[in-house]
């Protein structure tokens, strides 16, 4: 198990003492080199947002050049017309559904195999560690095939269930590890003073969880917020698709109106590098975390 | 705990099974079987034993697609981990660098359709930003169709994984370096070592096990790519940047073959299971001759 203290991840610069005070060369030579390097991610996102302003014509003879004028209601144009706001609500609806289950479902399953010995169990549990390492090409080709049958696809349903269960195999291996590494006596404590089960579970378990629960919400909730092929493969309905999926769909209807496409891409990309940088540590732990399980 | 709890247990985990069962393991085995059988997705089923195995092995824009990712894998190898493990060392080395590592990661957490489609216009032959910015420095010789041109696509599309990901392993490294003790590295410094001297002597062996992970997890993803490939090129031009991935998506929704593409996934399944496996018994190896 890999886990990453969150104090260390953005730790403030440890080195600071023992060196001496004031603006080497060198130093000012890294500082150079780091900012060219980060240049290299905020042009491409600083020519999106510009071009939004420009009109074709300015797009293609002044790529470098400010906007002449500063329209902003293209932004309103891709948002309501161009349906980057009905995708939106599609991957929030999706997305927070997805995530509230993954949770709950997670969580129950997590506190069962933690803190109840019962036949199967550690079946069960094989099964879900599996769901851990199995790639969705392993799968997706019957699950299409079944949701056709079961005329889940163009609904919801065909994201938030796979979505869900895609998310749970994590959930239950995080918080079990959380919920194992709690000392037994809280749980016994409980169950003298009478508590219940679902009481134990509501109680205890759940308020003390809730750091492992961050993560998993936050790695679940980005990669429904993300994901792609499922959306592609089961979603043809436009008022349904969800971002990744009707963001490429407006692309192909606005061709050439490179303005109202740029600014649909930064709609969607300005909004989330803003929360990002506000809970940039959380979030980096989150996923790094999540992925390195 | 007391064992024979009854059925409490089981229904604290029946949502979670539920949910797991139908939408994973059962299209798991179903796409197992239906590899064995020609389908095209509504009509009846044939089986075909092994026939679709033997023809994957002879579909040449199959077994190239398998090229294809192993350039993908080695190249995101050098520009997703080597280019983390090299920023982690360059941001863990100073003071004051809270900016980059926040700046790095920030294409990390964007959904991979959106830079594939930013990226699609910086390419964009007519208007993007990289052939401008090459006329604008003079280098108007080097301008190319990035996507369009069979000898710069591949190549492309690593470039942008890059792009995306090194500040991810950026970020895993960097939580590596932070748990070394500080006394380790301040007392190496006080001895006189530069950082590059600490960065490839310390940091970088001690920092062994995430580095393993690391590129375990960027070889088993690379395999896998997909979203970046379908948006970018989608297996063009002349299929010379087709993967795995993305030719399974024809064959089963272009081409109605179902069968044959559960045979396709199921051979990536099992590739990707190789790696997996292949790769923790190298690792065991090593672990067994330092220790």
């Amino acid at each position: 198990m890999t886990t990453f203290d969150s104090t260390h991840v953005s730790s403030p610069d440890v080195h600071q003492a023992g060196r001496k005070k004031g603006l080497k060369p060198s130093d000012l030579l890294f500082h150079v080199v780091m900012t060219v390097y980060a240049m290299l991610f905020f042009l491409p996102l600083l020519w999106m947002a510009m071009s939004s302003f420009k009109t074709n014509g300015e797009i293609f003879q002044t790529p470098f050049a400010l906007p002449t004028s500063w329209d902003w209601s293209v932004f309103a144009t891709a948002w309501a017309d161009g349906g980057i706001g009905r995708y939106a609500i599609n991957s929030f609806i999706v997305t927070a559904v997805s995530t509230i289950a993954i949770l709950g479902f997670g969580s129950m399953a997590a506190f069962a195999f933690s803190r109840m010995r019962f036949r199967g169990s550690g079946l069960l549990l094989t099964l879900f560690t599996l769901g851990l390492l199995l790639p969705i090409q392993s799968y997706f080709i019957a699950q299409n095939s079944l949701f056709e049958y079961l005329h889940l696809k163009d609904t919801r349903w065909a994201l938030i269930i796979p979505y869900t269960a895609m998310g749970l195999p994590l959930a239950i291996w995080l918080l079990k590890a959380y919920l194992d590494s709690l000392p037994k006596e809280l749980f016994e404590a409980a169950r003298i003073d009478g508590a219940g089960d679902l009481r134990i579970y509501w109680s205890v378990v759940l308020p003390l969880v809730r750091s492992g629960m961050a993560t998993v919400a936050i790695f679940s909730a980005l990669a429904a917020w993300n994901e792609f092929l499922l959306a592609l493969l089961y979603i043809q309905n436009d008022e349904l698709k969800t971002i990744p999926v009707g963001l490429l769909a407006f692309s192909t209807k606005y061709i050439t109106d490179y303005h109202l496409l740029f600014a649909a891409l930064t709609i969607v990309t300005i909004p989330m590098i803003v929360i990002y940088v506000l809970f940039h540590r959380r979030i980096a732990q989150g996923l790094t975390e999540g992925s390195l399980k | 705990m007391k064992p024979n709890r009854g059925w409490t247990p089981y229904l604290f985990v029946l949502p979670a099974f539920a949910v797991f069962a139908i939408s994973i393991l059962l299209p798991v085995i179903a796409t197992f079987g239906l590899s064995f059988t020609r389908w095209d997705g509504s009509g009846p089923l044939k089986f075909k034993g092994f026939a679709n195995y033997i023809r994957a092995f002879h579909d040449s824009v199959y077994v190239s697609s398998y090229w294809h990712v192993l350039v993908y894998v080695v190249a995101t190898i050098i520009l997703e981990v080597l280019a983390g493990l090299l920023l982690a060392g360059a941001v863990s080395a100073r003071p004051g660098t809270t900016f980059y590592r926040v700046a790095f990661f920030v294409p990390v957490m964007l959904p991979l359709v959106v830079i594939a489609v930013l990226w699609s216009f910086v390419l964009n032959p007519d208007f993007g930003l990289l052939n401008a910015g090459l006329d604008a420095v003079g280098l108007s010789s080097w301008k190319r169709v990035w996507l369009g041109d069979p000898n710069t696509a591949l190549l492309a599309i690593s470039v942008i994984s890059g792009w995306i990901f090194a500040g991810f392993y950026m970020a895993i490294f960097y939580a590596g370096f932070a748990r070394i003790p500080k006394d380790i590295i301040e007392s190496a410094r006080l001895d006189g070592a530069g950082e590059w001297t600490i960065f490839r002597r310390m940091k970088v062996p001690l920092v062994r096990g995430i580095t393993e992970i690391a590129i375990l997890l960027c070889v088993t993803g690379g395999v896998q790519v997909f979203d970046l490939v379908f948006v970018l090129t989608n297996g063009g031009p002349y299929n010379t940047t087709e993967v795995p991935t993305t030719y399974l998506v024809k064959t089963v929704f272009r081409d109605q073959e179902v069968g044959y593409g559960a045979a396709l996934a199921v051979i990536l399944t099992v590739v990707i299971a190789l790696i997996g496996l292949l790769y923790s018994r190298l690792r065991r190896k090593t672990a067994d001759v330092e220790f």
